[in-house]
């Protein structure tokens, strides 16, 4: 029984002889955790990469098989006519691809800027104001199931056919779904985080900048992940309508010449811009929020 | 030193949260809230915060009129709030930083990381002023949470229950974490919670709130030295007091 007096020593002289250590938790080793999740998150990449290369090595195999090329051009079919038309004119009037790409490119980083600036604005105004939620709310559940496509024809009529009615429509599909994701994410801020700010000292201003809008950005951010891949939807239908160049356009052209490699280049040139793209703002979610960069979600 | 007095009364458009409560707190001194759910303790709470504004009455604290929020009055909340996007270091400095954004702490950065790191130090989590909060254990959390809040030296501590969500041994674990900051850093708390142990594990005096509408009905003395430990409820001198406590709130 002479270890009685050590236990029930309580906690409190411990500290007060200086002994901060009672506290520390022993079972948590954050840097082997850290180790770990690194390791998953490699075995996800390679996984995830695996996947891709057995798309590829199906769709050889069932070009071979088919034996058509236009019905199916091969993988290596398809690699020539990209490498061959991205910086070679294609037989029609059109400039080389690598130039209808940065015009489709302008047309959607243009179009979602301004869509993007305006669906956040419009979600913090309705967040601050309740008449404003009120009075917008029933606009955007309105308008944000209507399709963009809908309205090339009127954007036509209205602004032409430059380059302005398809950075309207880009920004027309995109602001919605901003105005409703950044609304979410502000609405999904704990009020308490807030108090915590302002009883720490944290003026109103400071507050709302470096905790209601800091804690809502990983949101937003996911927002801008929907409304980018819903960009390229809208650019590739419109310019296969109503346009002489870009992307869209270049595999409508490749498809009425039977060009279907050409057409899979162009549509192969659409998916690694937008994993670029996407990649971009995913790595913006993980820096604004830490907890996603571990292996469990995403 | 300080004193503090809170006089108010608060009526919603029907509903009153409580009414004319009057309780003064002295310098150092560790005072529970304690009542049922809804007896309005953490909208009190919240009052002397600032975060709400009471309709009548007014608070004072270290001689200053309560007008809205300010680090003076530290508060803690049931979770532990902590910013998820800030390591658990940069989440004990949001309080100095926002500040010197005010030109209320003149310190440097350095000189903040030093104070920082001092308060880690003392809550146990210097090997973890680099993780993020989703990295920590539910009490580390807490022991951080805490460390933010008392980086301000506030003038009263509001403990929101705040070991509410805690299992049962992370809690006992806390209160006597807090214990020993109470006496390490001589803080005053006022702290609510809703379990008659921990009010008289915790406080000098545990004040009861109840009845309709809801208010201070009474303040009981706890008869209990320092230091506590996690058997002192079991103390026979206290027992009157559980009973008392007891009775009071059932009726």
């Amino acid at each position: 029984m002479t270890t009685t007096s050590l236990e029930t020593r309580s906690p409190q002289a411990a500290v007060a002889a200086g002994a901060a250590e009672v506290w520390r938790d022993d079972t948590l080793d954050l840097a082997s955790e850290r180790r770990a999740r690194r390791r998953a998150s490699r075995r996800r990449f390679l996984t995830g990469a695996g996947g891709l290369v057995g798309l590829i090595i199906g769709w050889q195999i069932a070009a071979i098989l088919l034996g058509d090329s236009v019905i199916l051009p091969s993988v290596t079919e398809t690699g020539q006519s990209l490498v061959h038309y991205f910086t070679h004119n294609y037989p029609s009037q059109s400039p080389p691809l690598w130039k209808d790409l940065l015009i489709s490119l302008r047309r959607v980083l243009i179009g979602f800027a301004a869509g993007a600036g305006l669906g956040v604005g419009i979600g913090a105004a309705m967040f601050s104001s309740r008449t404003i939620r009120h009075l917008i709310d029933p606009v955007v559940e309105v308008v944000r199931p209507l399709p963009p496509l809908a309205f090339i024809p009127l954007f036509i009529v209205w602004f032409g056919i430059g380059e302005l009615p398809k950075e309207v429509l880009i920004a027309f599909g995109v602001a919605p779904v901003m105005i409703v994701a950044t609304l979410a994410a502000l609405d999904d801020v704990p009020d308490d985080l807030q108090f915590a700010a302002r009883t720490l000292g944290a003026s109103k201003a400071y507050a709302l900048w470096h905790v209601q809008i800091r804690a809502a950005l990983p949101g937003i951010i996911t927002g801008m992940r929907i409304a980018m891949g819903g960009s390229w939807g809208s650019i590739v239908a419109a310019e296969m309508l109503a346009a002489t160049s870009g992307v869209g356009f270049v595999i409508s052209q490749a498809g009425n010449y039977l060009d279907t490699a050409l057409v899979f280049s162009g549509i192969i040139l659409i998916a690694i811009t937008e994993l670029v793209l996407d990649t971009g703002l995913r790595a913006l979610v993980w820096r604004a929020d830490p907890s996603r960069r571990g292996a469990r979600k995403d | 030193m300080r004193s503090l007095t809170k006089v108010f009364r608060r009526g919603g458009r029907r509903t009153v949260a409580f009414s004319e409560v009057d309780l003064t707190i002295a310098p150092g001194e560790f005072v529970c809230l304690l009542g049922p759910s809804g007896c309005g303790k953490s909208t009190l709470l919240r009052v002397v915060a600032g975060v709400l504004t009471a309709d009548e009455g007014s608070v004072v604290v270290a001689g200053r009129q309560v007008t809205g929020p300010a680090a003076d009055r530290g508060m803690l909340f049931q979770r532990p709030m902590l910013f998820p996007w800030l390591t658990a270091r940069d989440n004990v400095l949001f309080g100095p930083r926002a500040q010197r954004s005010r030109g209320m702490d003149e310190r440097s950065d350095a000189e903040l990381q030093l104070d920082a790191d001092s308060i880690l130090e003392t809550v146990g989590l210097i090997e973890f002023a680099d993780a993020y909060p989703h990295e920590l254990s539910g009490g580390m959390q807490h022991r951080a949470a805490f460390a933010r809040a008392v980086i301000t030296r506030p003038s009263v501590l509001l403990m929101d229950e705040p070991f509410g969500a805690l299992d049962a041994i992370t809690r006992l674990r806390m209160q006597q974490f807090l214990l020993a900051m109470w006496e390490k850093y001589r803080l005053t708390i006022l702290f609510v919670t809703h379990d008659i142990e921990e009010s008289i594990l915790l406080g000098d005096r545990v004040a009861l709130m109840g009845g309709r509408p809801p208010g201070l009905t009474h303040v009981i003395d706890v008869p209990l030295g320092r230091p506590r430990d996690a058997e002192s409820v079991d103390a026979a001198a206290v027992l009157a007091t559980k009973r008392h406590i007891r009775s009071v709130l059932t009726h």
